[in-house]
Order: structure tokens, then sequence, then C-alpha cells
């Protein structure tokens, strides 16, 4: 069962062993607990054992709890944007201190499987008018929708970047092996053929590629640790913002190598076709 | 003669110039995408909370408009606080709720907004009337959708349930008699409103006198700060949010966009940069020779360098040329993208095109064709003409 988490106001933090403070709860109920997430633990300078006022207002007395727990921030997207503190708190005690009464916002049910979940969805479902019985994994698909957002906008990114950077390499690439042409000539002129100089070229281009694409996995390697670094520090989340992997890696080769083909075997041709007097400029 | 000859030399190796220019042309359209998006969502935002008037919401302390489900209570006694301000000249109540349409095989949900009709400022009237009297809803298209109602009909709404009872609590009967445009609400979200006393009335003991919102139009010319500043004195269950505070609010965050548009601006010009720099610095390197005959005959280091230059801001503002209107094409593909976020209002845009986004592109890219022929203009103009003539003529 899971409770709703009110704007709760936390007063007069004190250290642990330290009296409570006055206008707390009443001396005969038991000390309530309550955990709270290391950013406000950091930011507060409170730790485990420390007490505060806690109330569901600015201006209502509250309760004085001890602090019994500091717990870390699930690694979730949902949550990286919105800079707020975490307080947990019993059930009861929540629903005393905001004046919820027995209410609670909604209900985690466990099943022993997958069929026992569709009937115990159904079930509800029939039952009652007021409530409505929703899969985990539907949830998740209908709160992600705002990542799947991110994530095509990120793929869109991607296809200009390449667009980008393949117009790039193809003219990068052009321009070198254009900057070959009197050894090309000189190539053939000592009777070496056509298609010799053309496979030439092509492995001289891939290798370029090959190699600038290595380089250039260095270079994206190093900026996703900048970047996680950087936005970890300013969401104070464990999430890792950039990612190289295998497959990432794999296609920035691919691409890089067929580029540097396709633009080598074009400069080549146009290079071959002509005859080694012109290439040298005679 | 600078020109014809910059020209010339573009002209004789055209793939590569092409080529060149089209690479200059995709980072120009990302350049101008990204300057877009940078100020787009700044500049939407605030159309958005202009757009009716009002310069001032006042929430529940500490929060932002609607942004949890915290209501003001005694809401009739800040209006009234509110409304004694000299600067303050409407004010607008407004208090959500979900409301349920019950129907044999379960209930339809939506958003019900209870408002002041007067002075509202949530939606506009598209068709039909207003909720003239305490029996009447205006709803939206998503709403008729989903319930298949028109106007006119009669439709129970309910805010909530009693599982004991086995009962809907908080029914009543409404005409809907208009159909409107919800400007907070996202398009797909369904839509009702219905006057602020009977919305409170519904939802019985714990939405009595309360608010989640005031909006508040100030009189012209009034500052808005210092009615801020005031609101903070005098109501302190309150938080003020003006215009610039809201926006500032929503950039903080929303600031990836703005840091992923820095960071893709900046790369692109780097792109940019390199593709020119490169392609100038082969094309001298395959003309020094005749650049040492220019020298050798009487043609000075400055028109070298100009023609150079010139050489290298063409193909950075025929490139800039061509990216601006690829760019255009692109930012609407990307907004479209960004514009499906759930729940984000049908006015907002992430790429918004204003005139200086494109001068500032093409500026900065002007600059960059400038910066990239430098360097190969530094190298053309100090050549030693003897040694390089004799260099060439050797071959």
């Amino acid at each position: 069962m899971l409770p709703l988490l009110l704007a709760l106001v936390l007063q007069q933090p004190q250290r642990a062993g330290e009296p409570p403070a006055s206008g707390g709860a009443p001396a005969t109920r038991a000390e309530r607990t309550i955990a709270i997430d290391e950013r406000l633990a950091a930011d507060a300078r409170l730790g485990v054992g420390d007490r505060v006022v806690v109330a569901g207002a600015p201006d209502a007395p509250g309760d004085t709890v001890r602090i019994a727990a500091i717990v870390r921030r699930r690694a979730d997207p949902a949550e990286v944007a919105r800079d707020e503190y975490t307080v947990r708190l019993h059930l009861d005690h929540l629903q005393a201190l905001s004046g919820y009464g027995d209410r609670v916002d909604y209900f985690a049910v466990a099943t022993v499987g997958a069929a026992a979940t569709g009937f115990v969805v159904d079930r509800i479902n029939d039952a009652a008018f007021g409530f409505r019985a929703h899969r985990s994994a539907d949830i998740a698909v209908e709160t992600s929708r705002t990542f799947a957002v991110v994530s095509r906008f990120h793929r869109a990114i991607g296809v200009i970047t390449i667009v980008a950077s393949a117009t790039f390499l193809l003219c990068i690439l052009l321009l070198k092996v254009d900057e070959r042409r009197r050894d090309i000539a000189a190539l053939r002129l000592v009777g070496i053929s056509r298609r010799a100089v053309v496979r030439a070229v092509v492995i001289e281009a891939a290798l370029i590629a090959a190699l600038g694409s290595l380089l250039g996995i260095g270079i994206g390697w190093a900026a996703s640790a900048i970047v996680n670094w950087h936005y970890g520090a300013v969401y104070r989340t464990p999430l890792a913002f950039a990612l190289v992997t295998p497959e990432i890696v794999a296609f920035a080769v691919a691409l890089s190598v067929v580029l540097g083909v396709l633009a080598g075997w074009l400069a080549a041709q146009r290079l071959v076709r002509r005859p080694p007097l012109a290439l040298l400029g005679r | 003669m600078r020109f014809a000859l910059a020209s010339a030399s573009l002209l004789r190796h055209g793939p590569r110039t092409l080529l060149a220019v089209l690479g200059v042309a995709v980072s120009a359209a990302l350049l101008l995408d990204m300057v877009m998006l940078s100020t787009g969502l700044g500049v939407s935002f605030r159309a958005l909370l202009t757009r009716q008037g009002f310069d001032l919401r006042i929430a529940p302390r500490g929060t932002l408009p609607f942004d949890t489900e915290a209501t003001v209570d005694r809401a009739s006694e800040v209006a009234r606080q509110l409304r004694g301000h000299p600067a303050v000249i409407a004010v607008s109540p407004v208090l959500g709720a979900s409301v349920h349409v019950p129907r044999a095989d379960g209930s339809i949900a939506a958003t019900a907004l209870g408002v002041d009709q007067a002075v509202q400022g949530d939606y506009e009237l598209l068709e039909g009337v207003d909720v003239a009297h305490d029996g009447a809803i205006v709803v939206n298209d998503a709403f008729l959708a989903a319930t298949g109602a028109r106007l006119g009909d009669t439709l129970e709404l309910a805010t909530g349930y009693d599982p004991q009872l086995r009962a809907v609590v908080g029914s009543r009967r409404l005409v809907v008699t208009g159909r409107a445009r919800f400007i907070y609400l996202s398009a797909d979200q369904r839509a009702v409103a219905l006057r602020l006393p009977v919305l409170q009335a519904m939802g019985g003991a714990q939405r009595t006198d309360r608010v989640n919102l005031f909006m508040v139009r100030l009189a012209e010319g009034a500052d808005a700060d210092a009615v801020q500043r005031w609101v903070g004195q005098r109501i302190p269950r309150v938080t003020a949010i003006s215009t610039a505070s809201a926006i500032e609010q929503v950039d903080a965050r929303l600031s990836y966009f703005r840091q992923l548009s820095v960071i893709l601006g900046s790369v692109s010009l780097i792109v940019g940069f390199l593709l020119v720099t490169t392609l100038v610095t082969v094309s001298v390197n395959e003309r020094i020779g005749e650049i040492a005959v220019m020298r050798a005959i009487g043609v000075s280091r400055a028109h070298i360098v100009h023609q150079i230059l010139l050489e290298s801001l063409a193909i950075s503002l025929a490139g800039a040329a061509l990216g601006l209107g690829l760019g255009l094409v692109t930012a609407r593909w990307l907004n479209a993208i960004l514009v499906t976020f759930p729940g984000l209002p049908e006015a907002i845009d992430f790429f918004v095109f204003k005139p200086r986004a494109a001068w500032t592109a093409l500026g900065l890219l002007a600059a960059v064709g400038i910066a990239a022929g430098i360097y190969p203009s530094w190298r053309g103009a100090s050549l030693p003409i003897a040694r390089t003539l004799r260099e060439e003529a050797v071959g």
C-alpha cells in the first residue's frame, strides 16, 4: 500500500542527542520516525538520529519526529528535473498530519503471476466505479511517454548530425584523394593498372575513415564522461545521461568506413579516367 | 577584380565547392534550429501567459500553479484582499478537479475547471454560449469525442465515488452549452468548465471556499513586481508569481534544451569552421604557384588576403543561405516531435522563428567564414615568391 506524499514542512532541526523541541508530539505518544532523501539531508545538514518538526502547512504546529534513515533516490528519469525533496512517513502518520483521513492515492498489489494479474485487474474494474486497476507495465508505458518523446527528438537530432558529418567526411576524403593526383599519375605512368590504383586509394580512404572514427570514439567517450559528470552533479542523480555502447561504436565505425570507401572510390574514378599527363598538369 | 578571381577559384572545382556549401548548409540548418530552440520555449511560454492579459498568478504557498493538489482555503477572503489593491483590475479564481461521467461500462474521466465566467482566462469559447447559469458546462473537443455528447445534451458529472455506499458523490446533471479551446491544457486532455461555486459544492467540504489559483490582471503601467511583493507581505499563505518569474521557473526546469542548443550550436559552428578552413587551405596549396606569380607581378599581400577571405566568406554565406531554408524545414520537423510531450498546452512551441534568430545564425556563420579564411590567407600572403616559383617550375 503506497501513500500520497504531501508537501510537508520541516522545521527546527535538532542534532542527535539533543532533547526534543517543545511544542512537538505529546510525551505519551511513541516517537515517530521518518526517512528523508540524501539531497534533503545534504542541504539541511541532517543526519540519522536528528529530530525535526514535520507539519502539513507552514503555520501548522506539526509533530517532532526522529530521522531514522536517509534514502538514496532511484535513478528514475521522471524525477530528474523535479528539484524537490522527499520525506517518507508511516501511512497513518501522514494521513493524520495532512488531515487526509482514511484515504490513500493508490494501492500497489502483488499477485502470484501474470494470469492472476489479469484476473485481478478485470475483477476490480468490473466490481466498482471509482476504482481503476492498471497493470504496472501499462503505467510504465504511460509514464515513460515523456521520455519516448525525448528519445524521438534525440534520434531526429542524430539524423541531422549524421547527415552533417557524412557530408563533412565525404568532402574531406575527396580533397584528400584529390591531393594525391600527382602520385596517382606517377603510378599510372609506370604501368600500374587503373583497378590497382582505385583499390589502393579506396583502402587508404577506408583506413583514414577507420582511424578518424576511432579517434572520434575516444572524443565521444570523453564527452559522455563530462556530460554524465556535469548533469549528475546538477541534478544530483546516479542516472547516466550519455552512453557510448558497443552498438553505437559499431554504427559509427561502419558509417565512417562506408563513407570513406564511397568517397575514395568516387575520387579515384575521377582521377583514373583522366590521362596521367593531364593529372601532372602537362 | 578580387571578386572575379575568388569566384573563378571556387568555380574551378565546382563539385568540391558544392559539397562544401552543402556541408556548411547542414551545419547552418542545425545552428538556426539551435538558436530557435534556445529562445523558442521562452517566447512561446510568454505569449501563452500574456495571451489573456493576466500579469500575476497566485498559487498556494511554495507551489507553482496546478503543480500540486494544494489549494488556497478561505479563497473569497483572499480574492477580496487582492481586489483591494489599487493596481488590480480583475481577479480570476480557478479550482481544478477530476470529474467522471458515469457510464454503464465504467466512467469517462475529465479535468474540470471551476471559474468565474465574467473574468476567466482559461478557455476561448468556439461555439455556443458560456456558463451563463449554474447548470451549464463548456467542454472541449476531446471531451465531446470521448462522451459522444453534443451541445444541448445533459450529462451527469460526479467528483468521486463512495465505495461503501457504492454510489457516486458530488453528482450533478449539467447541460453542455458551449464548445471551447482550453488554453493551458493539451489538445487531447478532456476538459470541462463550470461555475466555481458549482464545482466547490460538488467537491464537498474539502473544496468549500477553496481554489487552486488566482489569475490577476493589473492596470496598464502597474508595477507587477511591487504588487507581487505586496501579496507576499499581506497574504503569506500564497505565492505570487509574475510572468517573468514563471518563465524563469519553466526555463530552469527545461534548462536541458537550452544547454543542448548551446552544445549542438557550437558543434555545428566548429564543423562549419573546419570544413571551410580545410577546403580553402587545400585550394591555396594547389595554387601556390599561381599566387607566387601574382605576387611577382606586383599584386599586394592585402589583395591576396582579401581574395582568399572572400572565397571563405562566399562558401560560408552560400551555405548559410541554403541552410536557413533547410533549418526552417527541420525546425518544423523537430517541433512536431517535441509538441507531443504529454500534457503540453496546445499553444506551446519549442522552435519559434524570429528574424533575430536568422540574423544571429547568419552573423555567426559570417564570422566563422572570415575566421576560417585567416590561416589559408596568411599562408597565401606569406609565400616566399622566388623559392615558390623555382619549386613550381622544377615541379
